[in-house]
């Protein structure tokens, strides 16, 4: 036997072998096989029941309505409800105070004689009368001047073939339930597979045979792969075949075939999807040491991997441009595409292409995992670091940053929609600066020694007001050429960032602005987060997720890239420097730049220079950055975070 | 003299600030049991982890059959079994000797026999057929001396591989060490129960916070220490560090 077929059969075996075991296990059965084929198409058909029931008996029983106003103007209205019988039931005397309490649905209130205002009057709250204001909207619609009839008789044609009526039907709902039930069914078996091997004390035996590490993990990450697209197409099948039926439950005489060509182009998302996702979650699974250790790290990542999939079932986007490169919202997107028919080649060959190749970056990152001596014992390493170290756990890290991100969404986001100045005050020194500040205290640190608050070497300073002054512009052309920030998001940043009616100074723009962030977000991110994450990943991976936290902690989709590469920029220069301090300032001047350009009006001048120019700069901008950061690393002879 | 076959040549190991294994020099000739025997924590597992390829030496070398014991050709002439070793919970043992006899290469019909072979000697043949995670712990370790020894391995390395069994499931794992040394095998054995090495080995390493004390076959060590039993022994060592 060959080399190669040695390994390709080791492979094999190792796939046959995880996907046996994985086919005898009862929680892998029940998400792939019970719940898609048994438990959603009746809870499914089940409520469709429901829901049609209600409707049914709502649209059965007639709305108490009542006319008030000048007898003048009532007489046609209530004879127009009259002739209604089974829509509407006239109440002789009816007040507001009726529609508030529930006694009567809706009321039509007239204005005096001779003017032609209606006001209709309901309750928003309840389904009754919301469809009761709607019936007297078409009573009072209908309701033309004397003499007048309407011109046009109207009749809707829809010039759709069925199966893309099915295909649109099917394309509001599935393509998120398919994504989410392959994260779904790769979550188990991706977690038994590593997790469960160390637990069940299996890992040593296979490391000590004689199989290449990275052979045993291609076969589980087949294995996962396959039973997660396994998961994802009897979901679609089954939800296709359920939603179709609902649709006939709605209307009986309704001949709506289930598309089967499109629901299969669409499975052509599955695979892609699965081996995405089971590259991934074998990679996270295999730094854990149990199985519960690895559902914990395993659940951020799966609600992290959701996320950009509702945005692209949810959100207006379309298959082109960013949207087919960021994973998890490109096979959404294409999911949809393909069942409307109308797929884009080079959106999806992206879509495609991003997947796979973001798959085997998880792939190579869980290679690399599998290779290290921390995966056959996780605990000494993990000891050391601990070991005269302040720093939090990763675990730590990613619940202060789900807490603050769930402080800055339900409470301070609305509070700077009331006040953008005090809120954004709140915002960074209550819910950044004074969150850490809470956990050096629940946790018994000091906030010197978890921030890292030490005096940086001058030339660490120095290369940090390099990467300040410098990073923004290449930052920006970059962000520019690869998902253009729409020009109104930036008039309005500015308009309430930097007012120029004079209702605030430069200074306190600067504070606000610049000062403020580079205390507070640092005190965030280069300090608890990115040091726990140091604790359980390499120095790059550290680096990256950090800068993804930061990115996406700005909650809007166009200013994640340049906000998580320049959150990248400042946990090198945190991590290098080995101290905060040097971060602060870079991420300081950074905003100041933008800030005085803002307000000399020099970044409209800068956003109109040509296409070369603005190669010139970002060339110009990276090399600064490059050297600024390399100034950082020589500066410090210390240890590094 | 033959070539030993299994070597460790100063090896060391390091975590970090912790010294694990310290320059460590032991070798194991055909036919020989070496008992490697130390206190929890004394670098047991960390010693015989070097050899069974799992761990790299930070220091030193570690040698089966003259070959890099990381290598593909090294495990595949080498057995390992520990203590906390587990099974499959969900294939059973027929599968999974399937699995791991596949592995090494061995061809089916090969293999069939083998399983025959090792069912008769172990006592699996009602098992064979059962899932793993229904048979008990003294079924589970005689399921994986068979998985160790499947491809008749010249060296078998063995980590506490009585630890949590029975007095007789004990007695049946010895024996079964012992008549693989009458095959000509070398067999590096580690355990905390001196009483269990004083039984088996033809001699022994005794390791102290990570340092190799004394070397030699038990009644050699015993009157060196003016012991009666190697209990004893270890303990007058332990307290001349």
């Amino acid at each position: 036997m060959t080399r190669l077929s040695q390994r390709l059969s080791h492979v094999l075996l190792t796939f046959g072998k995880e996907l046996r075991e994985s086919l005898r296990d009862r929680r892998t059965l029940a998400v792939m096989i019970l719940f898609p084929l048994v438990v959603y198409p009746l809870l499914s058909l089940l409520a469709a029941q429901v829901a049609l029931s209600r409707d049914r008996t709502r649209e059965a029983r007639p709305s108490l309505v009542a006319v008030a106003g000048p007898d003048g103007s009532r007489h046609d209205l209530v004879a127009r409800i009259r002739e209604r019988p089974k829509l509407l039931t006239l109440i002789e005397r009816g007040s507001r105070d009726d529609v508030a309490a529930g006694r009567l649905d809706g009321m039509v209130q007239l204005a005096d004689a001779g003017a032609s205002r209606a006001e209709i009057v309901y309750d928003a709250g309840r389904e009754e009368s919301r469809e009761a204001a709607e019936r007297l909207s078409d009573v009072v619609a209908s309701i033309l001047p004397e003499g007048c009839a309407p011109r046009f008789s109207l009749e809707k044609r829809s010039l759709a073939a069925q199966a893309s009526v099915g295909g649109y039907l099917l394309s509001k709902a599935l393509p998120l339930l398919v994504v989410l039930m392959v994260l779904l069914g790769a979550f188990y078996p991706a977690i038994d597979v590593t997790a469960g091997e160390r637990e069940r004390g299996t890992l040593e035996t296979i490391l000590s045979s004689p199989i290449r590490r990275f052979d045993l993990l291609l076969g589980k990450v087949l294995a996962v792969t396959a039973l997660a697209a396994l998961t994802g197409l009897l979901n679609l099948a089954s939800m296709s075949v359920t939603l179709i039926q609902v649709m006939r439950l709605a209307d009986p005489a309704s001949t709506l075939p289930v598309p089967w060509t499109r629901a299969a182009a669409a499975s052509a998302v599955v695979l892609p999807a699965a081996f995405l996702f089971a590259s991934l979650f074998v990679a996270v699974g295999a730094v854990a040491r149990g199985f519960k250790e690895a559902q914990h790290l395993l659940t951020p990542v799966y609600f992290l991997s959701i996320a950009p999939a509702v945005a692209g079932a949810v959100g207006e986007y379309r298959l082109a441009g960013l949207a087919a490169w960021i994973p998890c919202m490109n096979v959404t997107l294409l999911a949809r595409e393909l069942l409307l028919g109308h797929a884009p080649l080079l959106g999806a060959l992206a879509a495609l292409a991003s997947t796979v190749a973001c798959g085997c970056a998880a792939l190579a990152v869980a290679a690399h995992i599998y290779g290290s001596e921390r995966f056959v014992d996780p605990g000494p390493r993990e000891r050391r670091f601990r070991a005269n170290s302040s720093a939090p756990t990763a675990g730590q890290a990613l619940f202060l940053y789900a807490l603050a991100f769930v402080l800055l969404y339900f409470l301070w986001l609305p509070l700077q929609r009331r006040s953008l100045v005090l809120g954004l005050l709140a915002s960074e020194w209550g819910g950044l600066l004074g969150l850490v500040v809470l956990f050096a205290v629940f946790t018994r640190r000091s906030l010197a020694d978890l921030l890292r608050i030490v005096r940086p070497p001058p030339r660490c300073l120095a290369g940090a007001a390099l990467v300040g002054l410098s990073a923004w512009a290449g930052v920006a052309i970059l962000s520019e050429w690869v998902s253009p920030v729409p020009k109104e998001v930036i008039e309005q940043l500015r308009r309430s960032l930097i007012p120029t009616d004079g209702s605030r100074g430069l200074w306190a723009t600067l504070a606000l602005v610049a000062l403020t962030p580079a205390i507070c977000e640092e005190a965030l991110f280069r300090g608890p987060i990115l040091r726990g994450l140091r604790t359980r990943a390499g120095p790059v991976a550290a680096v990256a997720l950090t800068g993804l936290l930061f990115g996406v902690f700005h909650l809007e989709l166009s200013r994640i890239l340049p906000t998580a590469l320049l959150g990248i920029l400042l946990s090198l220069v945190a991590l290098e420097s080995g101290s905060i301090l040097p971060a602060m300032l870079a991420h300081f001047l950074n905003n100041a730049s933008l800030v005085v350009l803002a307000t000399l009006r020099v970044d409209e001048k800068l956003a109109a220079i040509g296409a070369t120019a603005s190669a010139l700069i970002f060339v110009a901008s990276a090399v600064l950055t490059a050297f600024g950061l390399l100034v950082v690393h020589s500066g410090n002879r210390q240890a590094r975070l | 003299m033959l070539e030993a076959a299994v070597i460790l040549d100063s090896a060391g190991k390091e975590f970090g600030a912790l010294r694990a294994v310290v320059d460590l020099t032991l070798s194991v000739q055909p036919g020989e049991i070496y008992g490697l025997l130390g206190p929890n924590g004394a670098g047991k597992t960390t010693a015989l982890r070097m050899l069974a390829g799992l761990l790299q030496p930070s220091s030193g070398r570690a040698l089966l059959l003259g070959l890099d014991a990381d290598s593909a050709q090294a495990k595949g002439r080498m057995g390992f079994l520990s203590g906390s070793t587990g099974l499959y919970a969900r294939l059973t043992p027929r599968e999974t000797l399937q699995y791991f006899g596949r592995i090494h290469g061995l061809p089916a019909a090969d293999l069939r026999r083998r399983i025959s072979t090792l069912a008769g000697w172990l006592g699996l043949q009602e098992l064979l057929d059962r899932r793993c995670e229904s048979l008990s712990s003294g079924e589970k370790q005689r399921v994986s001396l068979a998985r160790a020894v499947l491809h008749d391995p010249p060296v078998l390395i063995l980590d506490e591989p009585t630890a949590g069994l029975d007095v007789l499931a004990s007695r049946s794992l010895r024996d079964f060490v012992g008549s693989q040394r009458a095959r000509g095998k070398a067999v590096l054995f580690s355990t905390h129960y001196l009483a269990e090495a004083e039984l088996l080995c033809d001699r022994i390493g005794l390791l102290f916070r990570g340092r190799l004390l004394r070397e030699g076959t038990p009644a050699s060590i015993r009157s060196e220490c003016g012991a009666t039993t190697l209990e004893e022994a270890f303990l007058k060592l332990v307290d001349r560090e």
